[in-house]
């Protein structure tokens, strides 16, 4: 599995939402991205992409797409 | 055969012949007298992959999204952060565990029993913890899980050193297993502290003790007035979590708010904030009416029993806010649940001087900088105020609790000098 695709298959586990949904998606837009949704999302890219998120990085993380961005300071690219 | 397991049979490990037979009902983990008290290192492999597991099946849970605090805890047992905090655990000194922890947890909050066994696990040692009478249903799901993974083979080795077991408070059982204990981690109010202390430990047995804290909030009002409605909300929602999350019974929730600023434009503060909160408060749950009852009746109690107050009545059982012009020293004692608060005005933050003693444990600031607030209790040798942070942050657990060192102060060093 490339890294977009582990990337979104964490969004879809965590807050069941489909493809589609992803490219607009922002944090509190769903009921699923409240904060204890978004613990979980920063935990699984974590675990899923072995790196350790800066606090300032997972406060910023507030879209799927600019998520990609905070992604590539840990030298993962979207492929 | 694992080494540890030879070790076993060559008679190393300690008998705990005497606990066999107590009268406990054990949740998680076999058999109380087979617990294995033999340490490991700080941040060992064993300690940090079950936790780390524990925490994705928590997340993943359903339960922690109706308990946010489980949530909390499995947030903060994730493999990240265990790696981050393995990484600044200091490296110059050996350390190894000190063998076996006693627990004994509080009734308050739900989710500390399994903070401290984390701490304890981190640190190298073998846990019994002593879960309270009060059913919270946070306890049993965590449990739960924990049992889930201590079938699997890979944690053989820490399901040997954990034992969560509920017993109706009994001097003489928590008396057994006081005195085979390497160490205590003791929570309750300032009594049931007393009461722990005065039961016999073994010589070299040491204790660490959470007794009642106390918390306050300090904020500017200069900076409420200035802020942005992005930064009032980002504020609000900071302070829900310190306060509304655990409907007040954190020990770092505070209960009393330093508004610094002149009466006119703090006013003006209070209201812009408390709108706000109101506002913020409205979008949660509404709380349970026994909930909105306590409340009340406790504003009028303390309304009468505080002379000089000024009551301040929100209308819609959100908050209740009793403003004093001048803080008694034992203004502690006043605390309420589930959105009580006391306020005043205090310009230069004497009123700390006046206040603070050792029950005062977390300060959360807005508009304030927390270096201040540091070098005034540093400076004025004030004995209280354990945590300087920003308001949202009250909550947040590190490894220094209290003052205490939590992993260092469970595990110790072998000394080369």
């Amino acid at each position: 599995m490339g890294n977009l695709e582990k990337y979104k298959q964490q969004f879809k586990e965590n807050f069941m939402v489909e493809e589609e949904d992803l490219p607009n998606l922002k944090y509190q837009d769903i009921p699923n991205w409240d904060s204890v949704g978004h613990m979980a999302l920063m935990a699984g890219l974590e675990d899923t992409f072995e790196i350790e998120m800066d606090i300032d990085d997972i406060i910023d993380f507030a879209s799927f797409e600019f998520g990609k961005t905070i992604l590539e300071k840990y030298s993962i690219t979207m492929e | 055969m694992e080494g540890w397991q030879k070790q076993k049979l060559e008679g190393v490990v300690i008998p705990m012949k005497n606990l066999s037979n107590l009268p406990v009902e054990v949740l998680v983990g076999g058999e109380l007298e087979t617990v294995d008290s033999t340490p490991l290192r700080p941040y060992s492999g064993e300690a940090v992959s079950f936790l780390s597991e524990l925490s994705t099946l928590l997340l993943k849970s359903p339960a922690s999204r109706t308990y946010p605090d489980i949530a909390g805890f499995a947030y903060w047992i994730r493999k990240a952060n265990l790696a981050r905090l393995s990484r600044s655990f200091e490296s110059e000194n050996f350390r190894v565990g000190r063998g076996l922890v006693l627990h004994i947890a509080p009734g308050n909050v739900a989710v500390n029993f399994a903070f401290s066994l984390a701490f304890g696990l981190l640190a190298g040692n073998a846990n019994i913890v002593r879960i309270p009478d009060v059913n919270h249903p946070q306890t049993s799901i965590i449990c739960d899980q924990m049992n889930v993974l201590l079938k699997k083979d890979l944690h053989r080795r820490i399901a040997s050193m954990i034992r969560i077991i509920k017993y109706p408070r009994q001097d003489e059982i928590t008396s057994k297993l006081s005195k085979i204990c390497h160490a205590r981690i003791l929570w309750g109010g300032d009594a049931t502290i007393t009461n722990l202390r005065a039961i016999q430990t073994s010589p070299r047995c040491v204790d660490i003790c959470f007794a009642d804290r106390y918390s306050i909030c300090v904020m500017s009002a200069d900076a409420i007035i200035m802020a942005n409605p992005q930064v009032i909300n980002t504020l609000v929602s900071g302070f829900y979590n310190d306060v509304f999350l655990l409907d007040q019974n954190a020990c770092s929730s505070p209960h009393l708010i330093i508004w610094r600023g002149d009466s006119k434009s703090v006013l003006f503060a209070q209201n812009k904030f408390w709108q706000a909160m109101k506002a913020f408060l409205d979008t949660k749950p509404p709380p349970s009416v026994i909930q909105a009852v306590d409340k009340y009746s406790h504003l009028c109690k303390t309304a009468i029993l505080l002379s000089g107050s000024k009551s301040n009545l929100e209308q819609a059982n959100g908050i209740y806010r009793l403003t004093l012009e001048e803080l008694p020293h034992n203004i502690s004692q006043y605390r309420g649940q589930y959105g009580f608060f006391i306020e005043t005005t205090d310009n230069d933050l004497s009123s700390l001087e006046t206040i603070v003693d050792e029950r005062y444990q977390t300060v959360t600031c807005f508009g304030v900088e927390s270096q201040e607030v540091i070098d005034k209790v540093i400076e004025k040798g004030l004995t209280g105020i354990d945590r300087v942070v920003p308001v949202g942050k009250a909550l947040d657990i590190g490894v220094i609790w209290d003052g205490f060192d939590m992993i260092g102060s469970l595990s110790r060093i072998i000394s080369k000098n």
